[in-house]
């Protein structure tokens, strides 16, 4: 049995596997794509020689960027997965052509984020024998990790019975991997919503705003996906699908505002110790007020509305902001649960009371994390050379 | 088995840190100012000079507080944080995978990553130095030299801890987080 009758590939040769038409946006891409892999490569490297001294993660502000980066991808990754099964899951017909680029962009995202996560853990190997040995079911990231195991294994079927045209089969995997995607992302949130130590996230706010949130990324990341596709010259059928992405778009954006806003409202409300202090830090950085709410939120909705959907190039523009804003939220979450430090007395001579715990990432946890985006690149460049992700016309 | 607490008659402390460096000293903790599994907290003066709140200086001593409800053993994915069979909360070098997932858990800054072993390490009752010999004192409680400190099982009935504790008023710290803290704080 070989690999191909397994999943239908293209045949392709060395020379077309590194040969792409030389216009502008492909060598941009291209460009982008080596120096973010070098930038990875150097994290990666640095980190191998230094370990964990080789991060700026400390004692209180233990989790650092590449906490928030792992988020990020596999946030990209459920997205993508709840996108898709819009159409190949629930039937709407619209959507069913986003089927396979969908999918192989969920995978990609959710395997880039496990090797993302490989280089912070301490003991990555340990992790495996141990989830299984000695598992803690009351804690969120045995949950995490073991749903998101299962979950990039629908998905893989799911993406291998796509391919094959085999309705029945990816219907029944993409289910499954919705359902156990939703439960993993949602367990996700729970692992910063347990936390009763730290009162800003602590609460049912988070597991549903990751949903939320995941639908978002997955809505931007297929206008990126198909802008790139197309280069901004849209199939019919395409922009039929796009302008209702648009409009759905449109809607979960108003939602997350609207929880943003009532978060925010019920956070200050009171004044709590250790919640309402973080929260105004909060709606002072400009991390949270021009990432989160401008990028993020407030020009890709301002694009939709002002065109009722209609603009697709203006929303494929809008979604790399969006997609920097959606970084944002990521990175806010991680540093904003650790910010108000736990320990409020002096324990050393000359030290001032401790207040709000300052984090900069490291060279190295930018190189691994942000790199990171590289390694998706490539892996989405040769998904695209080894698989047809295109939908069938016939099927229209 | 015994059920192992601590009181802590804070007012009289003295903020020598004999008991930060004997800890040191007997569990071989690394150097540096981040690795410490105790430590004692200073409350600075309150007032402008010459008004100023000498009651309101005062040191507290703290480490892992022994919670019999622990947020770093619960949110743990690999039960590398475990109750032994003193009740005492402790971490297995071997199983944990340093996801620091309880050093964000814990609300009381207790843990901190070992260099030794890239592990997270914190107060254990001195229970693979003094206990595993047989002792059943701490090494800082055995040093501190205006004696804040009383170590003790809290299932008998006849410990100096328990007599302590049915006798003089005391308060747990954070204890609206159910954490059910095993360490003593005398008012
Ligand atoms: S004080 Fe912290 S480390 Fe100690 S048992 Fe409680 S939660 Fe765990
Ligand atoms: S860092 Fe170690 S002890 Fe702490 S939760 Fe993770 S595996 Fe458990």
């Amino acid at each position: 049995m070989t690999l191909k009758s397994i999943i239908p590939m293209k045949d392709i040769s060395l020379k077309e596997l590194f040969s792409f038409k030389k216009s502008f946006s492909n060598v941009t891409m291209a460009i982008l794509t080596v120096v973010l892999l070098a930038l990875f490569l150097a994290g990666s490297v640095m980190y191998f020689i230094d370990g964990h001294h080789a991060y700026n993660i400390s004692r209180e502000h233990p989790w650092g960027l590449i906490i928030a980066m792992y988020v990020f991808f596999v946030v990209s990754s459920t997205g993508l997965c709840i996108m898709s099964s819009i159409g190949h899951v629930f039937g709407i017909k619209e959507f069913e052509i986003i089927g396979k680029r969908a999918i192989i962009g969920a995978i990609i995202t959710i395997t880039t984020g496990f090797i993302v996560i490989a280089l912070e853990i301490g003991h990555p190997v340990t992790m495996i024998i141990y989830n299984i040995l000695t598992p803690n079911f009351s804690s969120a990231i045995w949950w995490m990790g073991t749903l998101y195991g299962a979950y990039l294994g629908f998905i893989i079927f799911e993406f291998i019975f796509l391919v094959r045209e085999n309705h029945k089969w990816s219907k029944f995997f993409g289910l499954g991997g919705l359902l156990v995607g939703l439960a993993a992302h949602s367990n996700l949130g729970a692992v910063f919503g347990f936390l009763i130590a730290r009162p800003i996230a602590n609460g049912v706010f988070f597991p549903i705003y990751f949903i939320l949130s995941a639908m978002i990324t997955g809505s931007y990341l297929l206008f990126l996906m198909y802008g790139f596709r197309y280069k901004m010259d849209f199939p019919e059928e395409v922009k039929v699908m796009l302008t209702k992405l648009a409009k759905i778009l449109g809607l979960l954006l108003a939602i997350l505002m609207f929880f943003e806003i009532w978060r925010m409202l019920t956070a200050i409300y009171g004044g709590m110790p250790g919640r309402a202090e973080v929260a105004w830090h909060i709606l002072g950085s400009s991390n949270f007020l021009i990432g989160e709410v401008l990028l993020g939120m407030v020009i890709p909705f301002i694009v939709i509305l002002a065109s009722k959907g209609t603009n697709i190039k203006g929303m494929v523009w809008a979604s790399i902001l969006g997609m920097i804003g959606i970084f944002f939220m990521r990175y806010d979450l991680v540093h904003d649960t650790q910010v108000m430090p736990l320990q409020l007395l002096k324990i050393r001579e000359y030290q001032l009371p401790p207040t709000f715990i300052e984090y900069f990432p490291s060279f190295a946890e930018i190189g691994v994390s942000i790199g990171g985006i590289g390694v998706c690149f490539v892996m989405y460049y040769l998904a695209d050379k080894f698989f047809e992700l295109d939908h069938n016309k016939k099927d229209m | 088995m015994a059920r192992y607490g601590m009181v802590l008659d804070y007012k009289n402390c003295i903020n020598c840190k004999a008991c930060e460096t004997a800890c040191k000293e007997e569990n071989g903790i690394l150097l540096g100012a981040d690795n410490h599994r105790i430590w004692v907290g200073t409350k600075e003066i309150e007032g402008e000079f010459p008004f100023l709140n000498i009651a309101s200086n005062n040191f507290l001593p703290s480490q892992c507080q022994q919670c019999a409800n622990a947020p770093c053993q619960e949110v743990c994915p690999t039960n590398a944080t475990y109750y032994d069979e003193n009740s005492v909360v402790r971490v297995d070098p071997d199983k944990c995978i340093l996801c620091s997932y309880c050093m964000t858990a814990c609300p009381y800054d207790a843990r901190y990553v070992d260099d030794r072993t890239k592990t997270v390490d914190k107060c254990n009752f001195c229970a693979d130095t003094r206990i595993a010999r047989g002792e059943t004192t701490t090494a800082c409680q055995n040093t501190c030299p205006t004696k804040v400190r009383i170590f003790g099982d809290l299932d008998d009935p006849n410990s100096e801890i328990s007599e302590v504790l049915r006798t003089r008023d005391h308060f747990t710290l954070k204890s609206h987080l159910g954490t059910d803290p095993r360490l003593f704080y005398l008012t």
